[in-house]
């Protein structure tokens, strides 16, 4: 079975991966993967809560 | 789109380029006295940066993102000055920039690729965003390629790279405590590249532009510090700049958010504004076409464009510590007494910044310098 690979897809805010199954020219299994991770939700942790928009915000800049 | 229009008109000069966009003139003499202020050089340097960006082929740039929040693109994409929202993009031949180019998969890495080997040596590479380097560097991957591998390959193979925003200088808020994902910033992960820090969340896109523009003009990379950031961009504090200024003088402060200091605009040093420390043209460049920036909004500055600001210059709302000697914590209620005070308070501010610094071990330090000079 044919799999189409779309990495990176473009125009969009981070880091996107598509892995598609093909049979007869139609798709009959699709996967999507976010393929980055920073951590902000460990890095906030036990900080000032005033502060921690601040972090949050910088998840996406868009 | 971008992409396309590039390898159209690639072989042309920016000047053509902007002519064709519809840009006058006398709008293209604007950009280049602002060009010429933004670097701090002399008005007479006008006519050498419109020559060089009259003349010059556009030099091919590859921008890649690594562990953003494309807050360095946004600023990018928001070019203002003068009014040529293209400027930045039609300044270099974009090559690939995966939040604005038309291909993705295999057409946009076709087209990394075909830069980094037939453009070798030649290109500039832009970096934006941290590097994780934990458990294999698993935490950020395209196209099956780490960030490591992605980022040695093209920031090694370029003529010089310049990172944009805190994070690709030195990991930003993605190594903040505990620095989940061990990012790292470009200089840390590969040595012996030249490169460029512009740092900043986000980056400012008068001083990337600036930075490109001067490279076209002389040649070279503008003035570096010992962080690698350009002079003209980093060289002043920001609380010599800032318009808060006589209130910090005065002793006028802001004690409560709302309160009546707040309300009239007095100085924020009490609500914890690391101005005294940020060394950024934040207050004269500004953003939003000059409109503003965070101390005029109200808010303290957090040191954006600091090594580690998070962590050492944080807590962002407590006022910045107690610099021992100086006496800078029991100064600041009274320097209304006098100049002398204020002084002795920027002299104080001046030296915690210094020690600060003081963690970087001198063999590093004249590492640095080293490659400084070479730049």
């Amino acid at each position: 079975m044919p799999k189409i690979v779309v990495d990176p897809v473009t125009r969009i805010e981070g880091h996107l991966r598509i892995e598609a199954m093909v049979e007869g020219g139609k798709i009959v299994d699709a996967w999507s993967s976010g393929t980055m991770w920073r951590g902000i939700e460990t890095i906030v942790k036990g900080r000032d809560p005033r502060e921690v928009w601040l972090f949050v915000s910088r998840i996406c800049g868009v | 789109m971008i992409v396309r229009r590039v390898k159209v008109e690639g072989k042309k000069s920016l000047y053509e380029c902007l002519v064709k966009l519809g840009v006058s003139r006398r709008d293209f003499m604007k950009f280049c006295s602002s060009m010429c202020a933004t670097l701090a050089l002399s008005s007479s340097f006008v006519p050498h940066i419109a020559e060089a960006i009259e003349k010059k082929k556009k030099p091919y740039a590859v921008w890649l993102e690594f562990q953003s929040c494309t807050g360095d693109t946004e600023s990018i994409l928001r070019a203002s000055k003068p009014s040529i929202a293209q400027i930045v993009l039609d300044i270099i031949s974009l090559e690939y920039h995966e939040t604005i180019m038309a291909g993705s998969g295999y057409s946009a890495e076709k087209a990394l690729e075909d830069v980094v080997k037939n453009q070798k040596g030649k290109y500039i590479a832009i970096i934006e965003g941290s590097i994780p380097t934990k458990d294999g560097g698993i935490y950020c991957v395209i196209d099956g390629k780490t960030a490591v591998d992605r980022a040695k390959e093209v920031c090694g193979n370029a003529a010089f790279t310049i990172n944009v925003g805190s994070c690709a200088c030195w990991g930003g808020v993605a190594s903040a405590k505990p620095n989940p994902t061990g990012a790292v910033g470009v200089s840390e992960l590969i040595s012996g590249i030249k490169y460029v820090n512009l740092p900043g969340c986000p980056t400012n896109v008068e001083n990337v532009t600036a930075t490109i523009v001067h490279y076209l003009t002389f040649g070279s990379l503008p003035v570096l510090d010992r962080e690698n950031r350009p002079l003209f961009a980093h060289g002043k504090r920001v609380h010599d700049n800032c318009e808060r200024r006589p209130h910090f003088d005065a002793g006028q402060f802001v004690r409560k958010w709302g309160d009546e200091g707040h309300r009239l605009g007095w100085c924020l040093y009490e609500m914890g504004c690391k101005g005294p420390m940020a060394y950024f043209n934040c207050p004269t460049v500004k953003w939003n076409e000059g409109t503003s920036y965070p101390i005029q909004a109200g808010h303290p500055c957090i040191a954006c464009a600091s090594n580690d600001n998070w962590d050492v210059y944080g807590p962002v709302y407590k006022r910045a510590p107690h610099v021992p000697g100086a006496g800078f914590q029991a100064t600041a209620d009274k320097i209304g007494l006098g100049v002398v005070a204020g002084t002795i308070t920027a002299v104080a501010a001046h030296a915690f910044v210094r020690s600060l610094a003081g963690y970087k071990s001198k063999d590093k330090l004249a590492k640095e310098k080293t490659e400084t000079d070479k730049a």
